[in-house]
């Protein structure tokens, strides 16, 4: 079996997202949707801190599809639209989607945005891979984990151009990988462990 | 009773309405669900309200009507006859809702073809289907003057009380399965929504009837709608005290759930929860636990007016309050995805915490709905219930003559 999976080092990210824009553009995300976003945590806002000056801190957390083990999208999805592929990503096929939305009231990350409009794009062209398919509107979507690149090969674009190196990309089923070695010997955790999705994206420091 | 001038002036009232409706509804086929209020971090707004409302309002008139037959409750059984068309009715309303609701209808055939069977709403639509079907039946065999016909509707009855009871419970499950709403995740949901459809249901099913009796087409006794009021009072009796159990639950760990309920008490859904407490729980409860008060037939309506009302507000604090605050907080918070996000810039697009107000056209297309919704039922009645066997309501109207002349 093969995994695929994201592991972010929290203590390299420095906010910048890159990671966001680099997603927004490979994958043709139209304008008012992002499948990645880097949250400041604990902060009302972007530019925000935690604590009183000189007493602060600020921590960053980049959020996209966890690709869960126990996808709670994949089992409400009426039609199957949503499911989990040979490779451990988490997938929508666009064309079963009927645009219900439950997917997006169960999935606990809001990791999934929904083509609510006829979709915008600013430069007014397809901008993403053109492997990537379009999506009209009325299909909900979300990180694929890069899925044309990663099946040619390739890293997924947020951790190619990932500016600290904070993203490690690679198959968890596969203990010589650098992000199985990262799991095992670093403090990596996973996003709300107690609503038993099983992320397959983790965090560590 | 002939097509009065006053019926045709309604019916073209709401033939206006449900037109409009449709245009609004074509308008929002045309650019997307983006005409509406809901956004990346409210995804369900007006519709799935109407949706959980009507699925209510519609089994509260088939347990009634079936329970007639069931249990044996003879006075009920006069009543039957207009509680299946309600139930009839408001169970498509309900389908239409969730079909204006979806993004894609033009896929909408891929639940057939491949279907989900973990998906709740997958149940919902194979429970709402067989409970159209079940209303549909029961109708035809209380209509049929075949011999062995009444004997056909104890045995249908004996089905359409427990699916009922499962329409509504899974449409509560579409809800209350999902573990990542903090407020919707459960084990209460289901009984909730069973009785919830039981109040509001019986609510309208004695509007409608004290509508009936007004207009001429149905004759009901007073001391039927006197008792039914007293059935009221029990269920939303039955409705405050799992609206309290789930409250306290909520609150008493002092954890998620009570920034959940600190919401639903003083935050963005707390004038639609208050609401619901007041004037559709205790209100209501107040005048009809006292027998005299059932007697007078305009307190009987107004607090079946609170009641239905009132489970509407119900309906919006419970959907809506758990999309406030996302699980994974932090500033930008969520993308808004809307049609005004996608031409807005900076962090107008973004929101910490979601908010929801339905726009104009999803305000049209629900007024068009309930408007169809009410035409079909006043067509349906007028042709169903003037030719019923009127033997009872036939006595009764000369009595109600004598004693007018007598007064």
């Amino acid at each position: 079996m093969t995994r695929l999976a994201i592991a972010i080092n929290l203590d390299r990210c420095t906010g910048c997202n890159t990671c966001a824009m680099a997603c927004k553009m490979q994958n043709n995300v139209p304008m008012g949707m992002a499948w990645n976003r880097v949250l400041n945590e604990d902060c009302e806002f972007e530019v925000g801190v935690q604590g009183v000056y000189p007493n602060i801190s600020r921590s960053h957390l980049p959020v996209a599809c966890q690709h869960c083990e126990n996808p709670a999208c994949m089992r409400v999805c009426p039609t199957g639209a949503t499911y989990k592929d040979e490779k451990g990503r988490v997938e929508i096929d666009y064309d079963k989607c009927i645009g219900c939305r439950m997917c997006m009231a169960a999935c606990p990350y809001n990791a999934r945005v929904f083509n609510w409009n006829e979709p915008v794009r600013d430069p007014d062209f397809n901008y993403g891979d053109k492997d990537v398919p379009v999506r009209p509107k009325g299909v909900a979507e979300k990180c694929t984990l890069c899925k044309e690149r990663t099946d040619r090969g390739d890293e997924p674009m947020c951790v190619r151009c990932c500016l600290s190196k904070a993203r490690v990309f690679g198959d968890l089923d596969d203990p010589e990988s650098e992000i199985s070695t990262v799991l095992r010997e670093r403090n990596a955790g996973v996003l709300l462990e107690e609503q038993g999705t099983r992320p397959q994206v983790h965090y560590f420091n | 009773m002939g097509t009065s001038t006053k019926f045709k002036a309604v019916a073209g009232v709401l033939g206006a309405l449900t037109v409009a409706g449709i245009a609004a509804w074509i308008y929002q086929l045309m650019n997307g669900l983006g005409v509406t209020g809901m956004n990346n971090g409210t995804s369900w707004g007006l519709y799935i309200t109407c949706f959980m409302f009507f699925v209510g309002l519609s089994a509260g008139g088939l347990i009634v009507a079936s329970s007639a037959s069931v249990f044996h409750v003879a006075e009920y059984k006069k009543v039957a006859l207009p509680a299946v068309i309600l139930s009839t009715v408001c169970i498509c309303c309900a389908g239409m809702f969730v079909l204006i609701d979806l993004g894609g209808i033009q896929r909408v055939w891929r639940i057939v073809t491949g279907p989900n069977p973990a998906s709740p709403l997958f149940w919902d639509i194979c429970v709402i289907t067989l409970y159209l079907v079940i209303n549909v039946v029961y109708l035809y065999f209380m209509k049929s003057k075949k011999p062995g016909a009444q004997d056909k509707v104890a045995i249908v009855s004996r089905f359409a009380l427990p699916v009922a009871i499962l329409v509504h419970s899974v449409t509560a499950w579409i809800f209350g399965l999902e573990m990542a709403k903090e407020g919707w995740y459960s084990a209460i949901m289901a009984p909730l929504f069973v009785v919830s459809a039981m109040d509001s249901g019986l609510a309208l099913l004695l509007l409608s009837l004290m509508g009936l009796n007004k207009s001429g087409t149905f004759k009901v006794e007073k001391k039927l709608i006197s008792n039914l009021a007293g059935l009221l009072a029990a269920c939303i009796a039955v409705d405050g005290f799992f609206v309290g159990c789930e409250a306290l639950t909520m609150a008493y760990p002092g954890a998620a759930g009570a920034e959940m309920l600190a919401i639903m008490a003083t935050g963005a859904t707390a004038p639609f929860f208050w609401f619901e407490i007041v004037v559709g729980v205790l209100v209501p409860f107040c005048i009809l636990v006292f027998a005299r008060n059932r007697a007078r037939m305009g307190l009987v309506a107004a607090a079946s007016v609170c009641v239905v009302v009132g489970v509407f507000f119900k309906r919006v604090w419970l959907l809506l309050t758990s999309f406030v605050v996302p699980n994974v907080a932090g500033a930008p918070g969520i993308i808004s995805g809307s049609s005004s996000a996608a031409h807005a810039g900076g962090v107008d697009v973004w929101a910490i915490t979601s908010s929801y107000a339905p726009t104009w056209v999803e305000i049209t297309v629900a007024v068009g709905v309930v408007s169809l919704g009410v035409l079909a039922f006043m067509l349906l009645s007028k042709k169903l219930l003037s030719k019923a066997p009127q033997s009872v309501s036939a006595g009764e109207a000369a009595e109600g003559g004598i004693a007018a002349k007598a007064v």
